[in-house]
């Protein structure tokens, strides 16, 4: 009798290629786009029916929603992964133990499969992104507005820092690695200016997640498990801050966290929002045509 | 040891919800297992027993039982996905931070190991977001699954970080499964230990262990296999487990019996216990309490 043969599992089941867009929740969309203009992106779309906007810059799409039930502080609500095929991704990841995404609010009537990630966050997989754009669909161009938008000083996703209680990074590395086929980075390995917790790689080698745990000592803060901020790409931080701050944006300027060649990290606006930069010289895929 | 290592099980007491919260506490206890049918069949509604436990102040140490979970295909796979959903999300909304999932009884279910351990694996992934670990207990009566070593080797094989055993003493004593087992098991890797005596000397058949474990249970201390029970608990606190102790004891009496007599069994079984069971000078574990 033959024996089993046995394959590896490869290494990028879901064909996952990077972030399509990132979606934030907000009660105050006009605060917190004032805060993305300074952060150089542009809006560039509104929807058709809803109280959701389509903000751009580079290769980064951003969708604000309003329209669901959000509190003040904006928060991040989604993460869209450009995947091969989005149907056999959300098949896939729900035979492997994901859950459907709840039925809310979403930003997009275009149906786009999704699943339910940390805390109230989701993760949606979407295909068409080479020929086709998803944000034709539901969104109409803002009258006057180039419809892409030049990214400052080459910024472009670099990854998503996801909080996690006391002792879960275990459950969440699991949760990545098996569902989205993430892998761990080795101990030790970081980015930026903030070399803590877990990262992980995403299976395209394009983006990555931080996985933190409360810090030692800190029993008395209240740690939510969710998706804190966004980290942005670029290729010389001392260039990117220096854009930055001439259009107003403020970064923590002492302690460990200050800016230097590897990163930076924003102050924190709107009662809880931050942007942290990370040196990184990965190529940018083009805009979404 | 003392009575902070231990709680009482919830099915031990008769009587509704509030007043077994009421009687747990009262005997000193500072954590309850919870059973489904504690929310579910509470007067007020879902919300107000969440509530309930939510005031009373104990910890919960876990939520139970999901049944016949894996081994299944098809329909009866899908059906038992729902089930296990709506058991997650019971158990997250009264902040239980452990679903325990006993091993299949059905007829319907597969033996075959690799399925099993996909069937857990997808448990554990479903948990995930909820924060709830899953402890895989081996019910004695199991169809494939009937003693702890070989829940433990599912486990293993599964291998999620939030996927664990659950060891119920009475199983492991009616199915003669012998303490050595314990040596096998990673103690990090227990997550949740049941602990119940009986009074007959041996329970042969499934049908014999059913029908005790679902009647005839006592506490620790009162049975005939107690010194077994106390050297187990000795066993898994020099292995280096410090995770919770509850006891299930089912028990056709104590659920005629007034609630704080049939708690104070459970606080001097507590102290039974404790006088049998030496334990280095550490503090019980708060498991995870920040997080609760």
């Amino acid at each position: 009798m033959p024996a089993a043969e046995r394959l590896p599992e490869p290494s990028n089941p879901l064909g996952i290629d990077g972030i399509e867009f990132i979606e934030y929740s907000t009660s105050q969309p006009q605060a917190f786009g004032a805060l993305l203009q300074q952060m150089g992106f542009a809006a560039v779309a509104r929807h058709r029916s809803r109280e959701v906007m389509l903000y751009r810059q580079g290769a980064m799409n951003l969708i604000v929603n309003s329209a669901a039930p959000a509190g003040d502080t904006p928060a991040l609500a989604a993460i869209a992964l450009r995947v091969r095929d989005a149907g056999h991704a959300f098949r896939h990841s729900l035979d492997l133990g994901a859950w459907e995404m709840p039925t809310r609010a979403a930003a997009m009537e275009l149906h786009i499969p999704g699943i339910r990630g940390v805390g109230d966050s989701l993760l949606y997989f979407v295909d068409r992104y080479r020929d086709f754009s998803i944000y034709d669909v539901d969104f109409m161009p803002l009258p006057g507005v180039p419809r892409d938008v030049p990214a400052l000083a080459g910024l472009h996703w670099f990854g998503v820092v996801q909080t996690v209680q006391d002792e879960r990074s275990a459950d969440w590395i699991d949760f990545y690695r098996h569902l989205l086929g993430f892998s761990e980075l080795p101990e030790g390995k970081y980015f930026g200016v903030l070399p803590k917790g877990t990262l992980m790689e995403s299976p395209c080698h394009r983006f990555y997640l931080q996985l933190l745990e409360p810090p030692p000592g800190a029993e008395d803060i209240h740690w939510d498990e969710g998706l804190l901020r966004v980290g942005l790409g670029a290729p010389d931080i001392p260039a990117a801050v220096a854009a930055l701050q001439q259009r107003g944006v403020v970064f923590v300027d002492h302690g460990a966290v200050q800016p230097s060649d590897k990163g930076a990290l924003t102050q924190v606006y709107l009662g809880g929002v931050t942007f942290e930069l990370v040196v990184s010289r990965m190529k940018v895929a083009a805009s979404t045509p | 040891m003392n009575l902070g290592h231990f709680g009482m099980d919830s099915i031990t007491l008769a009587g509704s919800l509030e007043a077994k919260l009421t009687a747990v506490r009262d005997a000193g206890f500072e954590q309850i297992m919870l059973q489904a049918r504690d929310i579910v069949g509470n007067p007020g509604g879902e919300a107000a027993a969440v509530a309930a436990v939510r005031a009373s102040g104990l910890r919960v140490t876990g939520f139970q039982v999901l049944r016949d979970f894996e081994g299944l295909s098809g329909h009866l796979h899908d059906y038992k996905v729902d089930i296990a959903k709506a058991m997650l999300d019971m158990c997250h909304q009264l902040g239980s931070r452990v679903l325990l999932a006993c091993s299949s009884t059905s007829t319907h279910a597969t033996g075959e190991r690799s399925a099993l351990a996909r069937d857990l694996r997808k448990l554990a992934t479903l948990a995930v977001p909820y924060g709830i670990r899953i402890a895989y207990e081996a019910l004695s009566w199991g169809r494939h699954v009937n003693e702890l070593p070989q829940a433990w080797d599912i486990v293993a094989e599964a291998d999620r970080a939030n996927l664990g055993v659950g060891i119920d003493s009475f199983h492991i004593v009616a199915a003669k499964t012998g303490l050595d087992a314990l040596d096998e098991i990673d103690p990090a890797k227990i997550f949740l230990v049941q602990l119940a005596d009986f009074m007959w000397q041996e329970a042969h058949t499934f049908e014999e262990r059913i029908d005790t474990a679902r009647h005839f249970r006592v506490f620790p201390g009162e049975g005939v296999h107690s010194e077994q029970v106390a050297e187990l608990v000795s066993r898994l606190d020099r292995a280096g487990y410090r995770g919770d102790y509850s006891f299930e004891v089912f028990n056709d009496d104590y659920v005629q019996l007034p609630l704080p007599v049939v708690a104070e069994r459970a606080r001097r079984a507590a102290a039974w216990l404790s006088r049998h069971v030496p334990r280095r000078s550490l503090p019980a574990r708060r498991l995870r309490a920040r997080g609760s």
